[in-house]
Parts: structure tokens; sequence; C-alpha cells
């Protein structure tokens, strides 16, 4: 009996073909909106998940406000790390490769423009820990026993200055000559922005600036399975050493990642409410589409009361109908959505691109989100069916057969 | 000994309240048995289409009983009577209402989906039935593709797939030529002497005198025998 409801269903929606394919269309673009932005949130997930937890073992302590400052430049609290703190840090267990981050400010100058730019210190270990070679436009990282050598940003090299600075280009600042090792492509609006960077190694730093002020503390642990307990044992060494109960935070990967990954989930969350819009209009569609086949049916649903179906029969017909419907949409909608989540991360990275960064984002489509959209289709099919087909159902057969 | 298949007690169907009250039918009592042959005239309104929906379960009496094979339908839920239309009786509608995306074949078989047929025998079934009304040749068309005659004769094959005891024909030449009309008639016929009842409302004399038994109403009221029959079966039954 069931087969024979989808058969008729079949027959109708044929019968009115095109209307047929314009509700479909409805929903398939609804459920399109859906696969591929969730796609693009897997994607950019999975980007950021997959580059931070390369660097699980690594915590960062830095004074005052936390992670973000960190990368700021640091020291905004007014108070700096001292050699006691980095002494604590060493001697606990299981941390290896302690360096320091300082920072300070300085007058530069090149071709004859002089202008105030903020100024890192690093150990030549971290700054190959902290940039990858791929982050480089040109040039190559300072040498453990380079002197006077800089790396600049991209900002640095190409717009704080009224000309262009290359590699082996020479900068003063405070009135000391630099040379240019390298120079970092354009990071634009990823979040730890290296564009303002000048970045040297720690030796030259101090010399320079007379400072050895350090707003932040790099190291890595033996053994990843404790980075979260051995950084809570830094965090309160040095803030006892303070005598402050927030003096130092240590921030790891991990509770960077948890914080990126639930940014990303209400991202996401609000891209796929975005589109859900659509799936309810689509929806709207179906029912409409609906109402009006029973309106025009209305005789032939009386036929087949006369000739024995029953409401339930009835009814089943047009669920069938919608389920249909919504069902062939919704996997037009997958197909579609892969193909949209593609175009839609080619435009992305392209926009990206023009703001330097490379940063190849690609979408991921999980059997989840198909399974999902393919669920949420039918559901739809037969949430807005019921209504039209509960109205045939309940049409009492004289009438219906008399209708013209 | 043939038995009642239809029996209807004090059946009246009206509409509104009183005092504007509407008699469709009043006070009704019908005895019909196995292998009647009855028709049904009146001029329009007189509560013809009326009855034969109380008789063919598609609408309920306001009062009195109607007992299909000895069932009170009165008590029926709307599922049970679906079962019964689809039974017990088998319609045959002055416009033939066949469903327009089905082709000839797949109409005769629908009634038999309902029923729950298996799919071969049904389909087996819904070939033999439109040989019987010669339409073997026309089994894949649909309804547009076919003459009224053609169609209502598709019809009459719906209307005996489940193998109903009752044929119910709401004016079945009504819209077809003299020569098919003649032709729907004596298939109809030739199904009663294989020991169906069938039931024909019209207004066309012709076709009432060709039944055994002819019921006239006028203003709902129902009035037996109006031409002076006196077969057998008549005899025993009573207005």
């Amino acid at each position: 009996m069931f087969s024979d409801h989808i058969k008729l269903a079949i027959k109708n929606l044929r019968h009115r073909l095109s209307r047929s394919l314009l509700t479909l269309l409805g929903i398939a673009i609804g459920i399109m909106a859906i696969i591929s932005l969730m796609g693009l949130g897997e994607g950019m997930q999975q980007a950021i998940t997959g580059e931070l937890s390369s660097l699980s073992d690594v915590v960062i302590v830095s004074t005052g406000g936390g992670f973000i400052s960190s990368f700021g430049g640091g020291g905004s609290s007014g108070e700096y790390f001292t050699d006691r703190d980095i002494a604590d840090v060493e001697r606990t267990q299981g941390v290896r490769d302690v360096s320091t981050q300082l920072s300070s400010t300085a007058y530069a100058e090149y071709n004859a423009k002089r202008t105030i730019v903020s100024l890192t210190g690093m150990d030549v270990l971290v700054i190959g820990l902290q940039y990858s070679t791929s982050e480089l436009e040109a040039g190559e990282f300072l040498g453990e026993n380079d002197q006077n050598k800089i790396m600049i940003g991209y900002g640095i090299a190409h717009e704080t200055f009224d000309a262009d600075i290359s590699v082996g280009g020479r900068i003063e600042i405070n009135g000391q000559k630099f040379f240019v090792s390298g120079i970092f492509a354009k990071q634009g609006m990823s979040g730890f922005s290296s564009d303002t960077l000048i970045l040297m190694n720690s030796r030259d730093f101090k010399k320079l600036t007379g400072q050895s002020n350090i707003s932040t503390i790099y190291f890595r642990v033996n053994n990843v399975n404790e980075v979260e307990s051995i950084a809570a044992t830094v965090q309160d060494a040095i803030n006892e050493n303070h005598g402050q109960k927030d003096f130092a935070t240590a921030t790891t990967m991990t509770s960077v990642l948890e914080t990126v990954q639930s940014i990303i989930g209400i991202l996401q969350l609000v891209l796929v409410a975005i589109a859900s819009i659509a799936l309810v209009v689509a929806s709207i569609g179906i029912m409409n589409t609906m109402l009006t086949s029973v309106m025009e049916r209305t005789r032939e649903i009386g036929i087949m009361k006369a000739i024995g179906a029953t409401n339930k029969d009835i009814m089943s017909i047009f669920i069938i109908e919608g389920m249909l419907v919504s069902s062939i949409g919704g996997i037009l909608g997958v197909v579609l959505g892969v193909f949209g989540s593609q175009a839609l991360t080619l435009i992305l990275n392209n926009f990206m691109m023009m703001g330097g960064n490379s940063a190849g984002l690609s979408p991921i489509i999980t059997l989840f989100s198909v399974v999902l959209a393919v669920t949420v289709s039918l559901l739809v099919g037969v949430l807005s069916s019921l209504y039209p087909a509960w109205k045939a159902a309940r049409m009492s057969p004289i009438e219906a057969v008399r209708y013209e | 000994m043939s038995t009642d298949v239809i029996v209807t007690q004090n059946i009246s169907k009206t509409y509104g309240k009183p005092p504007l009250q509407v008699f469709a039918l009043r006070e009704t009592n019908l005895r019909i048995k196995q292998g009647d042959y009855i028709a049904i005239i009146g001029p329009s309104g007189s509560g013809k289409s009326t009855l034969m929906n109380l008789l063919g379960c598609l609408d309920k009496p306001s009062s009195g009983k109607i007992y299909i094979d000895g069932k009170d339908i009165s008590l029926l839920d709307e599922n049970e009577l679906a079962r019964i239309r689809r039974e017990k009786i088998g319609f045959i509608f002055q416009k033939y209402n066949l469903i327009p995306t089905l082709n000839a074949l797949e109409n005769v078989e629908l009634s038999m989906g309902f029923a729950g047929v298996d799919s071969q025998l049904r389909t087996a079934n819904a070939k033999k039935l439109l040989e019987m009304v010669e339409l073997s040749k026309r089994m894949t068309h649909k309804p547009s593709e076919m003459s009224g005659g053609e169609q209502q004769r598709v019809a009459i094959a719906r209307a005996l797939a489940n193998n109903p005891s009752i044929i119910l024909a709401d004016e079945p030449t009504g819209n077809v030529d003299t020569k098919s009309g003649d032709n729907i008639m004596n298939i109809l016929e030739e199904v009663n002497r294989r020991g169906e009842t069938i039931i024909v409302v019209t207004h066309n004399l012709a076709i009432a005198k060709r039944a055994k038994r002819v019921l006239q109403i006028q203003d709902g009221v129902v009035k037996e025998d109006v031409f002076g029959y006196q077969d057998q079966m008549v005899k025993n039954t009573y207005v």
C-alpha cells in the first residue's frame, strides 16, 4: 500500500512538474546555504585547530591581561618579569627552551623620515619557534650570530615610510644602524599581527635600549600531557614572587584552542541560523504549493475516498509528496552546497589574499552535516505538508465529488 | 433465497434546524436484496443523490438506521465506512470521475490498492475487468485520451474491482451518447445477471424501464414501483 502511495505521489508531482521543480529548488537553495556555510565553518575550525595544536607544548606567560597583550607588545600593566621569575621558570620540572620577549618603543628613521615604532627583542631560537618561514615575504630569519640585523613587518617595509624597504635596507633605530634581513608577509586581519613589528635579537635589544623589560616568557614542556599543570605551577610561582594574585597569566595553546573553538562554534551557529531562514521560506513554499494542490485535487480526493481510501491513505499520499519534494531538494542542495562552499572559499581566500594573508582555507563537508541536511529537509517536507494533508484528509467525499 | 444487502429503517436526511429545517429525504424504508436491479428516478432536487450518498456510505442519515449486509453503518467510524465503501460498494458517477493522472489500468487497480490487494493479483484482475468492458486495447491510456463512453466503462471496471455486493450508478449514461449509454447499460445488466446488486439513479425513463424495480423520489419521499412491475423479488419489499 505504501509503495502505491509513493507511486501516486510521484505521478502527481510529475503532473505538475514545473511547480514541483520550483518548490524543490527552494528547498535546494536552503540546504545549499546550510551545507556550504557549515562546510566553511568546519574548514575554518580545522585550519585554526591544526595550526594551534602544532604548538600544543608551548606555554606563554605574560604580565597582566593575558594572551592577547603578549603579542601586542606586552607590558601593559607597567610591570615586567624579573630575573628571579625566569630562574623559577627554568627550575620548574618538565620545562625546556625558556625564552623571553622584550618590548620597548624607539625612534626609527629611514629615507629621512622619523617615526616612533615598537621594538621587540627575542632569542633567535624563539623567533624560529614563533614564526614559520612561510610567513616571510622576502629575506631570511635572523641567525644566531647576526649582529645589528632586524626583521620587519610588512607595514614597516611598505607603509610606515615614504619609500619601500627591501632586504638589506638600512634603518636607523635610536641613531644606530640596523640592516633588514627578513620581511614578514602581510598578516592583514589575522589576530596576531606582525605588520608593525621590528624584531631583533635580545642582545641587540638590551644594548640598544639599555632595558631588559621582559613582557613575555615562552617555554616548552617535555610532556604535552603536563602542559596545563606546569602552566599553573609557573603562574603560581611568578604571582608569589610579585605578591599579586593576577600578575602573570600562563596561557597554553589548549586553552587558546578552546576559546577559539567556542568562538568559531558560535560563528558557525550564527551562519547556520542565517541559512535556516532560507529553509523556513522554502518550507512555506512547500506548504503553499501543497495547499494549492489540495484545492485543485478536491474532486480527486473525493473520488479516492468514495472508492475506499481512508483518511490515513489521503494524508500519507500528500505527506509523501511533500517529503519527496523536500528530500530530492535536500539532496540537490547537498550537491550544490559542496560546490557552493568551494566557491565561497575561493571568494574568501581571494579576499584575504588581497589583504595579504596567504591562509589557504578549504571547506570541509562532514558526513554529519550531510546527514543533518537531508534529515532536516525530510523533516521540513513532513512538517510543511502536514497541514495541507490534514486538510485533504478531512474533506467530505460528497462535497469533494460534487466540487467542480 | 436471496438475502437483504441493504435495509433502511426510517432514514431521514435534513439540513438546517427547525423551523428552517429542510428534508432532503423523509422517513424512508427500503429493503434491497442481493441481485436486485433498481432504478431510482425523480426530478433534480428530489433527493436522489442524497439517497445514493446514504446507501453508498458517503454520508450518514440524520435519523434512522442503514444496514449493509446486516451491519448497522450508523455506528461505524470514518475508517470503517471507508472499508465498507471499498469492499461492498462500487461507485459509478455521471462524470466518470477517473483520476486524471492515472491510466485506465491504474485507475482500476487503485481501489484494490486501497484494499491492500497484492500488486500482481491486482494487475491481473484489472486487466480481466478491462477486457470485460472491451477496453483491453486502451489500458495504458489516460482518461483525457479516451471518449466519454470509454471512460465510463473504465469506471465500471473500477467499480467492480473489489468484487462489491452493490453497484451504485449515478446517472451512468448522463454524459454519453445513446449508443454508448446502451452499451454501458448492457454491461451493468450483464453484471446484474451474475448476481450483483445494481442501483441506478437516472432521469431517463428508457433507462429506468430496463430495471427490475423502479423507485420514484419526489420531495424526499420514495414511492415504489411506479411502472407497476410485479417482479417476484419486488413483492416482498416495501417502501
